[in-house]
């Protein structure tokens, strides 16, 4: 059971971060190299805000940056269309975000105190129950997004735009605001993470590096423009890490753990493989006309 | 004196006006020298530490993952630079010193050093905090047969004639913490660390002094540097029921095993905790688990000798920071005043004479009366200062006892 908690936990947190990769990469085939030190900001919002009811400071927080994000990829990305250009663009939006915090805050650790102490007895296993809540709040969050994406009217144009974005723009939908929004709500997932998680984490600026490889290997196995492919693909990376550590020193674990990923990309890299995948996702084609 | 421009200015301790105008005018020159450059000139590259006077080449990680460490180093270096040249400085003249800052990474420390060796303007060399970064100086320093000394490892990577680590070695450290976890709390200790040379030297000190105390080192644990959950080795700690915890964990990692540890019901009261999270710098992250925790340290701001307390002020006034202390800002300034002492003592002017200065001298300060250094078994040096356990409070680190001197000769480096 405990395996499983943890893995609930972890998956909170990942899967926000996945998920706002794989929208950014899926509307703008832009690896958000920044998507970490994003979750950075979210917990160094919360302990510039520290005082203030927790959950005040995360409302706070995503309202005052919704705005920001979405004119930093008007005025940064917006006019990017390759994807080691924007890569880079990322790169140095993150880079920004570090010195800024190493600057105002210098390097030392700084800590947020958790809301809600104590802890709760689940089928027998006694767990954090800050780390419960957090995970059913980060889960929730990334379940309304898929439904978004894929059972309203907002997620078809977004789908439209990841799959096509000619043919897209020819049927009426804005690909730039579309990207614009997409960015901003991808990088509201990455604070969110953050701010939640921030109870847990040694807060720094360099942070967000840590936090970046599940989510990194999640958006590599997954299809590009599938956003519950990648959500799936962190699962199983989060499940596969926590059941290394729990069996093995961490140490041991990290090692197999990217002896596995390795494996893993290279099969999924493999044209074989590509082909399988293609084909199952393919949609029908219609019938053609037998020629006489 | 010429300063890195690579320095974020808001992270500088602030300086008085005659110090920015020092700082500036590098600055202002700068256009000059590249012209000189251009023209094949070596600029000051030529001119020999020549006299009585004493130059530093001061190396420290001002940006980058040590630089909250580094950039308390600078300020009591710099301090102390302040307060031996107020006095009349060294051999009648003023200190005086060059700062670069290699933001922690070994290669560009390794450079920096080279250019203070080739350029053979300084007498000495000063700084660095981790110690693969002090590991790149050394066979620099030794090449040149120029004195490096360090304001925080105990334990230098590299054994060598001109090394002078000013910090406590990990069995000066041990001596007392082991003491201090087995009568307090029991003796079956778990170590916890993080996974790189140095938590694993300091593990095997520490086992050997637990058995050597009629306890057991019952777990030993490493996690990779930037480990964000720490369920699992919490886990196996909690299953090997301790009676202490002995840590290792450095960065931010100290805070998260630290804030995780309680989460999971691992660090109560009940359960003893020492080590490197308890350290002054991590000290307003987790001092609501810490607080009124035994923590060994060679000195702290809670001293209440005229000195300590002048320095606190001091530093205080001059960095905005506020208390507690750092360590190694401590060990820098009260390093320096040894270097200067020692050199006024002797009227040591070449590279080769203030290092036998450095190894004959004996200094009274907060730290100790006659600190000093001695040999090591590796042909290094190990300084000699008294070693103390503070309480931890809600506002800094109080001296509970004064342990005096830990004898010890056998520090790590290869």
């Amino acid at each position: 059971m405990e395996l499983a908690l943890s893995c609930i936990t972890q998956l909170g947190l990942y899967a926000l971060l996945a998920l706002s990769l794989a929208l950014v990469f899926g509307v703008s085939r832009i690896v958000n190299l920044a998507v970490g030190d994003l979750a950075a900001v979210g917990a160094y919002a919360m302990v510039a805000t520290a005082g203030l009811p927790f959950g005040l400071r995360i409302v706070l927080t995503l309202v005052v940056l919704a705005p920001v994000l979405y004119l930093l990829e008007r005025g940064l990305l917006g006019r990017i269309r390759d994807g080691l250009a924007g890569m880079l663009v990322t790169w140095g939006i993150g880079l920004a975000i570090r010195q800024v915090f190493e600057v105002v805050y210098t390097a030392r650790p700084r800590s947020v105190t958790e809301p809600i102490a104590g802890s709760t007895t689940v089928l027998g296993s006694v767990y954090p129950t800050y780390r419960l809540v957090i995970a059913a709040v980060g889960l929730a969050v990334v379940v309304a997004v898929l439904v978004v994406a894929y059972r309203t009217r907002a997620g078809l144009r977004l789908r439209a735009v990841a799959d096509n974005v000619e043919m897209a723009a020819l049927m009426g939908t804005r690909p730039a605001r579309t990207r614009a929004l997409v960015f901003a709500v991808a990088g509201l997932l990455a604070v969110l993470a953050g701010a939640l998680y921030s109870p847990l984490l040694g807060v720094t600026p360099a942070m967000g590096f840590s936090l970046l490889i599940p989510g990194f290997v999640a958006v590599l196995l997954a299809r590009p423009a599938s956003f519950r492919g990648a959500v799936l693909a962190v699962a199983l990376v989060v499940a596969l890490q926590v059941t290394l550590r729990r069996y093995f020193s961490d140490t041991v674990a990290d090692s197999l753990f990217y002896v596995v990923v390795l494996v893993a990309v290279v099969v999924r890299a493999n044209p074989h493989t590509r082909r399988l995948l293609s084909w199952s996702a393919r949609p029908a084609r219609p019938a053609r006309s037998v020629p006489a | 004196m010429v300063r890195s421009s690579g320095t974020p200015r808001a992270q500088r301790p602030r300086v008085s006006g005659r110090t920015q105008l020092r700082r500036a005018l590098p600055a202002a020159l700068l256009p000059l020298s590249l012209v000189l450059a251009a023209c094949g000139s070596s600029v000051g590259g030529a001119e020999e530490a020549e006299g009585d006077d004493l130059k530093i080449g001061f190396i420290v990680p001002a940006t980058g993952l040590a630089s909250a460490t580094g950039l308390a180093m600078q300020a009591g270096f710099e301090l102390a630079v302040e307060r031996i040249n107020a006095d009349g400085g060294v051999n009648g003249q003023d200190v005086t010193y060059e700062i670069q800052d290699d933001a922690g990474d070994p290669a560009t420390t390794s450079q920096i050093a080279r250019r203070y060796s080739q350029d053979n303007a300084v007498d000495m060399l000063f700084g660095t905090i981790t110690g693969d970064t002090a590991a790149a100086v050394q066979p620099i320093a030794d090449e040149a047969g120029m004195p490096f000394a360090t304001a925080i490892l105990g334990d230098p990577p590299v054994c060598s004639p001109y090394a002078w680590p000013f910090g406590e070695s990990s069995r000066q450290l041990l001596a007392i913490q082991v003491a201090n976890l087995m009568e307090d709390y029991g003796p079956r200790i778990a170590f916890v660390g993080s996974d790189y040379n140095f938590p694993r030297d300091y593990a095997e000190a520490a086992k050997e002094l637990i058995e050597a105390n009629g306890g057991e080192l019952i777990a030993e644990e490493y996690s990779p540097l930037g480990t964000t959950d720490f369920e699992s080795t919490i886990g196996r700690l909690s299953a090997a029921q301790p009676d202490a915890i002995l840590a290792m964990v450095v960065g931010s990692d100290a805070v998260t095993f630290t804030l995780q540890g309680a989460q999971f019901g691992l660090l109560t009261p009940e359960m003893g905790y020492e080590g490197a999270p308890l350290d002054s710098d991590y000290f307003g992250a987790v001092s609501a688990v810490t607080t009124g925790r035994e923590h060994v340290v060679r000195w702290a701001d809670g001293l209440e000798d005229e000195d300590s307390q002048a320095f606190v002020e001091d530093y205080v006034e001059e960095t905005g920071l506020q208390v507690p202390v750092s360590e190694v800002a401590a060990n820098a300034y009260y390093a320096m005043l040894f270097i200067a002492g020692a050199i006024n003592d002797s009227g040591a002017g070449t590279r080769e004479e203030i290092n036998e200065a450095l190894a004959g001298f004996s200094f009274d300060s907060p730290l100790g009366e006659g600190t000093r250094f001695v040999d090591t078994e590796g042909g290094g040096h190990l300084f000699q200062a008294d070693m103390l356990t503070a309480t931890v409070t809600e506002d800094g680190y109080a001296v509970a006892e004064d342990h005096g001197v830990v004898d010890d000769v056998t520090v790590s480096c290869q």
